[in-house]
């Protein structure tokens, strides 16, 4: 009897150890397996942060190219969005990312790289708008169709290979184009300047067909100022969009809009990004033209130039030609602003962006003219 | 034989006892240690935000003093922008939208040294308030402020003139 019940209680014994060390030790893996989840969301919210601030003082420290070394997190892949008027970027997969509704941030849609290349150029209309913010990497090459440099429309393509040094650039003539090698690049992207390689329907270059089709982008220029864009299906190059995408800049060297499309993967993101451009345009002609200059009422640093000169009846004597520039003549500083303010807000509707041109013309213009007597608006 | 048991069961209830009070003290402690963390990481938070901010107005094309096309001059305001840019920043809902995704909650002056050490342009104010019975309460814990020297332009034809001034952001949390 007595054995009987010791045989019990040893059994009984073990039976309880076992229960609560298994009881124990479920708890303590819950503890870790919920650890190990808060550390990877707070290692990928720290490297969004982290990525954050690289962009910030990325984009203020305007013209700067900077090599930034990302590996460890080259394991990761950055993903880039712009839908609405409103960017995201974060870690593909992971609880991190960043809404960007101010800045435009021109990118591929995903890299996945060990060092990160940023650059900034100031978006102007005519005066400064914004810095445009690029992000690219070491192992995104960018392939210009281009066999002639000396030729007119070449311009940007020699200046864009001049000032872009550290990246992966190169250029290719036509004979080169169907025996392109992708090497070990995780993508590809090229840009026929005018050369009529890469169009709807047309065949990819052999060895890159074999790449992912979302690693294999284009843009052809139809005209210096209007642009398509490619994506890889299969064997052939799919158009994004049937009417070429105008490029709404004033020209000139380091046109920022025409850059920020050579790095935009797609239409549709390049659209956005600019029209981030275009909402910061509206308040930069209010503190120029003040708040209602799209009614054509004068106000902001504008009324401060004509105060300036109807204060002063010694000046304004002296220099009408300043005031009629200012206000009163037919193409006057007054009349353009309002017709810039009115351009953009028309672009913001929707309904045609390409008036910009001509009234940042026209302001930059008057201004040209009161820069040699006169206070100046810029 | 039931007093053996009786040791052993109030043995066993010692263990776990003992036990239980070792692992509420660890999540305690713990608890604690994770709140001083918190802290300090929001004290470091604020503080980069603060920094952020600051870098962001330097820069700032709406106050910038520009030179044509040529690259606008650094650490520089232009007096006649400074003017209009508290309407614009604070212009309607939807301006204060806008800015409000640049600059969060704080507060940006720009203070006059020389000549006229009076003179201040407030151009952007939002603290972290809440709306108690129509009435506007404060809800913030912190304040960090970040100061930096500045020139201001003043605009005349041909030959502009500078005045010596400092730009203070102040964030809130």
């Amino acid at each position: 009897m007595e054995n009987k019940r010791g045989q019990i209680e040893v059994t009984f014994n073990w039976v309880y150890i076992l229960i609560a060390g298994a009881v124990i030790l479920l708890f303590f893996v819950g503890i870790v397996m919920k650890q190990k989840t808060v550390s990877e969301d707070r290692l990928s919210e720290d490297v969004v942060r982290i990525v954050e601030s690289i962009f910030t003082a990325a984009t203020v420290s305007e013209k700067t190219k900077n090599f930034v070394g990302v590996s460890g997190i080259s394991e990761y892949t950055l993903y880039f969005d712009c839908e609405n008027d409103v960017g995201e970027y974060g870690l593909v997969g992971k609880g991190g990312r960043v809404e960007e509704s101010i800045t435009p941030l021109f990118s591929p849609q995903n890299i996945k790289t060990s060092q990160l290349i940023t650059w900034s150029l100031p978006y102007r209309m005519p005066y400064k708008v914004m810095d445009f913010l690029y992000v690219t990497s070491i192992n995104t090459k960018y392939i210009f169709l281009a066999p002639n440099l000396q030729v007119a429309d070449n311009i940007f393509v020699r200046e864009f290979m001049n000032v872009t040094e550290g990246f992966n650039v190169e250029r290719i003539s036509e004979h080169e184009y169907q025996d392109l090698d992708p090497e070990s690049m995780y993508q590809i992207r090229i840009i026929d300047s005018g050369v009529g390689l890469v169009r709807d329907n047309g065949p990819v270059p052999e060895k890159l067909q074999k790449m992912e089709d979302d690693k294999v982008t284009a843009i052809s220029f139809v005209t210096p100022g209007q642009v398509k864009f490619y994506n890889k299906e299969g064997t052939k190059w799919k158009l994004l969009n049937r009417n070429p995408v105008p490029i709404i800049s004033l020209g000139g060297e380091r046109d920022a809009a025409k850059y920020g499309a050579v790095f935009s993967d797609d239409d549709e993101s390049y659209l956005c990004n600019m029209n981030k451009a275009f909402h910061r345009l509206k308040y930069i002609n209010q503190i120029y033209g003040g708040l209602d200059i799209g009614n054509g009422v004068a106000g902001g640093k504008l009324m401060e130039m004509i105060q300036f000169y109807e204060s002063q009846p010694e000046i304004l004597s002296r220099k009408q030609s300043c005031i009629s520039d200012i206000k009163t003549a037919s193409s006057s500083l007054s009349i353009a602003l309002s017709q810039h303010q009115s351009n953009v807000l028309a672009c913001l509707r929707s309904i045609n962006c390409l008036d910009l041109i001509e009234s940042a013309q026209n302001i930059a213009e008057v201004n040209e003219r009161l820069r040699l007597n006169c206070l100046t608006l810029y | 034989m039931n007093r053996k048991a009786q040791i052993r069961m109030t043995e066993t209830v010692a263990v776990l006892f003992i036990f239980f009070v070792l692992v509420i003290f660890g999540i305690f402690f713990y608890y604690k240690y994770s709140q001083i963390s918190i802290l300090e990481k929001q004290q470091e938070l604020l503080g980069m935000r603060a920094i952020d901010t600051t870098l962001k107005i330097l820069f700032l094309p709406e106050l910038s003093c520009t030179k044509g096309d040529a690259e606008p001059e650094d650490n520089c305001f232009d007096l006649s922008k400074l003017g209009s840019a508290s309407s614009v920043f604070g212009g309607s809902a939807e301006h204060l939208s806008y800015y409000f995704d640049i600059f969060k909650y704080a507060n940006i002056t720009v203070h006059e040294i020389y000549p006229d050490s009076t003179n201040s342009w407030t151009i952007y104010d939002k603290p972290k308030v809440i709306m108690e019975e129509g009435r506007e309460i404060k809800n913030w814990k912190d304040y960090e402020s970040t100061f930096f020297i500045v020139t201001l332009r003043e605009e005349s034809e041909g030959n502009p003139k500078y005045r010596a001034g400092y730009l203070e952001v102040g964030v809130y949390s």
